[in-house]
């Protein structure tokens, strides 16, 4: 999707142009689909999600600062209802920063995390990002998904920036963990078959 | 430099730690720690390696997390924004106009009616509902619960399997559960129609026989064959000779019953004139009403009219309400009267109770056989209506009715929480969207009346109508409940467990039933908490019934 076609498209969405808006939906649902897929474990909530977001964007389009990159804001948007709908669906027993101190420092062989790489399917690391808490769950996608800055992120999960490395770390721990432990049942499964 | 970035600053074993590693690649340290870990790295191999793993690592996350995914065929189309404001005009104008109609061309002149004869508030509704005669009968009721439960087990599958299986396991459950109840239904169904043969008459002739139900509608109807079901009849004369297996119901302006009805008789008449014999029970609304010697109800009589003759035997209770009432015949059971006159003549009998409440003493003559003493409530021109919830209680009573008011909605609400926590939080999140639950809210208050009020006129649809309202009640009732714990939530922060939670709800209660009190407005906060709530109520239901499925990337 090219810089110039967006722009176009939008100035001509924002002129009331339904076709154009059209347009714009069939070039960024699918991103923002799966955007949602990733982040709500639920199918039909990222649907219903999905349809939100573009109710929403095309409510608030007139507040897009349009020197910035529309994919950019879009996420933006998207992440806020995401997060809402978490919120909403479930009571938050995570504290924002209070665990800072149970991430201990410490220098890990690279082999095992190589070696996880080499072995686990995109779908299986989807599955595993699906049995993460929600915020690791959340900040994993806003980061490797919609690239976005620790800044942007610390605004999207209501934390501080500096706490935002943290959260990616050990969002990246859990996922190993679960992926580890996924071999493990599948190595105990075909043992036992 | 705050604490986060201190602890990323250290090293471990003269390596750098995996946090400062990532910040490193996300370019997220400060300018002379990123050339110090620069430096080190180039010296030192094990952390070279942890750089290498880890940026592989981001790059094998993008890989799995932006890998296409088909868009489903519901999201093909863009959403339009619509003429949603438009919409909701539309939904409550017409809520409105519903409304408007449905109170002046029905309630109200039937409260008027009522109250003229002496019935005021809900003792009216208390004798509707819990009075024999209202129920079609115990074995209708019975088809009924048993759609009902099949209903039940249909709807608890489709709440339950969503975590299990896919959107096409839903429709197929919800599909095999609506078959069920069709299969299970009663074949009352099947009807004959007419619309008045032989010009505007219509006339089923002795010996014919129909064998499912009648429904006509003609200007005279006369009905000396046999029906095996039930017979509905629109007319302006209607006169039944034959034999009637199911009920009548009728809508007419005369209606002369001469044949035999084994099941129940309701009338909107101008005047009914009953000759023959009612196995059950005669619910009639009509001006004059007169039941001969020679014929017999098997049931209860329920009557709301201007005059009545009772002449003939009633097996069940009388409940009745009207201008005047002649009582000659014999009553099996109980009788409760509203009437400003009325008489029992010499040959009248009464085997139960007798209360009479009226303007004017009643005429009761001394061969009258009255079972007990008649118990008489006397009325002036315009009694005081009868309003249980506008007693002078003392002060300190009043109080301490409103604390218990408050510790059984709380009970209530607490129940819930225990029991469906899920349901429960569903619908308090809910109140979040406040113009949707509003909307629906009102909606819903105002509609579900009116289908209940459509499902009683209906042949199968006393059972369930009056079930449905008994819901409705329930949900009506527990609005506050939704409302009261929202506002819990909104003063002191989102309930991190169960405890809080309770805490939350009783407080929220609290002050639902404080701004209740509040005079003028009470009953608008009332009216709002009412409807806030049963709209949150049904957005957590929807949200419930909707297909969800478990993920499986």
């Amino acid at each position: 999707m090219s810089g110039v076609d967006l722009t176009e498209l939008l100035a001509q969405v924002r002129a009331g142009n339904r076709d154009a808006w059209g347009e714009l939906y069939r070039q960024c649902a699918p991103a923002i689909f799966r955007f949602c897929r990733r982040v709500l474990p639920v199918h039909e909530d990222a649907e219903d999600a999905t349809t939100e977001i573009f109710m929403k964007v095309r409510l608030k389009l007139g507040t897009y600062d349009s020197s910035r990159p529309f994919m950019a804001w879009l996420y933006k948007v998207a992440s806020n209802h995401c997060w809402d709908t978490l919120r909403r669906r479930h009571i938050r027993q995570d504290l924002e920063t209070g665990d800072v101190d149970t991430l201990p420092l410490e220098h890990p062989e690279p082999g095992p995390i190589e070696r996880l790489q080499a072995e686990r399917t995109s779908q299986e690391v989807r599955s595993g990002l699906a049995k993460l808490p929600d915020r690791a769950r959340m900040a994993l996608t806003l980061r490797y998904y919609a690239e976005m800055s620790y800044e942007e992120i610390a605004e999207a999960l209501g934390v501080r920036r500096q706490f935002v490395g943290v959260l990616l770390l050990r969002a990246r721990h859990q996922l190993r963990e679960a992926l580890a432990q996924s071999s493990v049942r599948a190595a105990f499964a075909g043992r036992n078959t | 430099m705050s604490d986060i970035e201190n602890r990323s600053s250290g090293r471990v074993d003269d390596h750098v730690d995996e946090l400062t590693a990532l910040l490193y690649l996300d370019g997220e340290l400060e300018a002379a720690r990123t050339r110090e870990v620069a430096a080190h790295a180039e010296t030192c191999a094990g952390c070279r390696e942890l750089l290498r793993a880890l940026e592989t690592e981001g790059a094998w996350l993008r890989k799995g997390l932006t890998e296409e995914e088909p868009l489903p065929a519901r999201l093909l189309e863009a959403p339009e924004r619509g003429a949603a404001p438009w919409g909701w005009i539309g939904v409550f104008g017409l809520a409105a106009g519903g409304a408007y109609t449905v109170w002046s061309r029905l309630i109200d002149p039937w409260l008027a009616q009522a109250a003229q004869a002496g019935f005021t508030g809900w003792n009216l509704l208390m004798m509707l509902f819990f009075s024999g005669a209202f129920w079609k009968g115990w074995d209708a009721m019975g088809n009924t619960m048993e759609i009902l439960s099949v209903a039940t087990v249909g709807t608890i599958f489709v709440w339950l399997v969503p975590r299990f299986g896919r959107r096409l396991a839903m429709a197929s459950v919800a599909l095999a559960a609506i078959l069920c109840a069709i299969a299970l239904a009663p074949s009352a169904g099947a009807a004959e129609v007419h619309h008045g043969n032989h010009g505007d008459h219509y006339m089923l002739a002795a010996g014919q026989e129909v064998k499912t139900d009648l429904i006509v509608t003609a200007r005279s109807i006369e009905i000396d064959g046999d029906v095996d079901g039930d017979l509905i009849v629109w007319s302006q004369s209607v006169t039944v000779n034959g034999h009637v297996k199911g009920d009548i119901l009728c809508w007419a302006q005369h209606l002369q019953m001469n044949g035999s009805v084994d099941g129940n008789v309701r009338s909107w008449v101008q005047d009914l004139s009953l000759n023959g014999t009612v196995g059950k029970n005669v619910m009639d609304w009509s001006q004059d009403f007169d039941l001969a010697d020679k014929a017999k109800i098997g049931g209860t009589l329920t009557l709301w009219g201007d005059h009545a003759d009772l002449n003939g035997p009633v097996a069940g209770d009388l409940l009745a309400w009207g201008r005047s009432l002649q009582i000659n015949g014999v009553l099996g059971r109980d009788a409760c009267i509203r009437a400003e006159r009325l008489s029992i003549g010499p040959t009248a009998a009464i085997a139960g109770q007798t209360k009479y409440t009226g303007g004017q003493q009643p005429d009761i003559s001394p061969g009258a056989k009255l079972g007990t003493p008649i118990q008489i409530v006397a009325l002036g021109e315009k009694g005081p209506p009868f309003r249980p919830w506008k007693h002078h209680w003392h002060p300190f009573s009043t109080l301490v009715a409103r604390f218990l008011f408050w510790v059984a909605s709380f009970l209530f609400g607490l129940v819930m929480l225990l029991l469906v926590p899920g349901f429960f939080r569903d619908a308090t999140n809910a109140c979040q969207r406040i113009g949707p639950s509003i909307g629906f809210g009102f909606l819903f208050l105002v509609a579900t009346p009116i289908a209940v009020l459509i499902a009683c006129l209906t042949i199968v649809g006393l059972g369930l109508g009056i079930v449905t309202f008994l819901l409705y009640l329930i949900a009506v009732y527990s609005a506050q409940i939704f409302v009261g714990a929202w506002i819990g939530e909104k003063i002191l922060g989102a309930s991190t467990c169960v405890g809080s939670a309770i805490g939350r709800l009783a407080l929220g209660l609290a002050i639902v039933r404080v701004a209740r009190m509040l005079p003028y407005l009470g009953g608008w906060v009332c009216f709002l908490v009412v409807i806030w709530g049963l709209g949150a109520l049904i957005l957590a239901t929807y949200k419930r019934l909707h297909p969800q499925v478990a993920a499986v990337a």
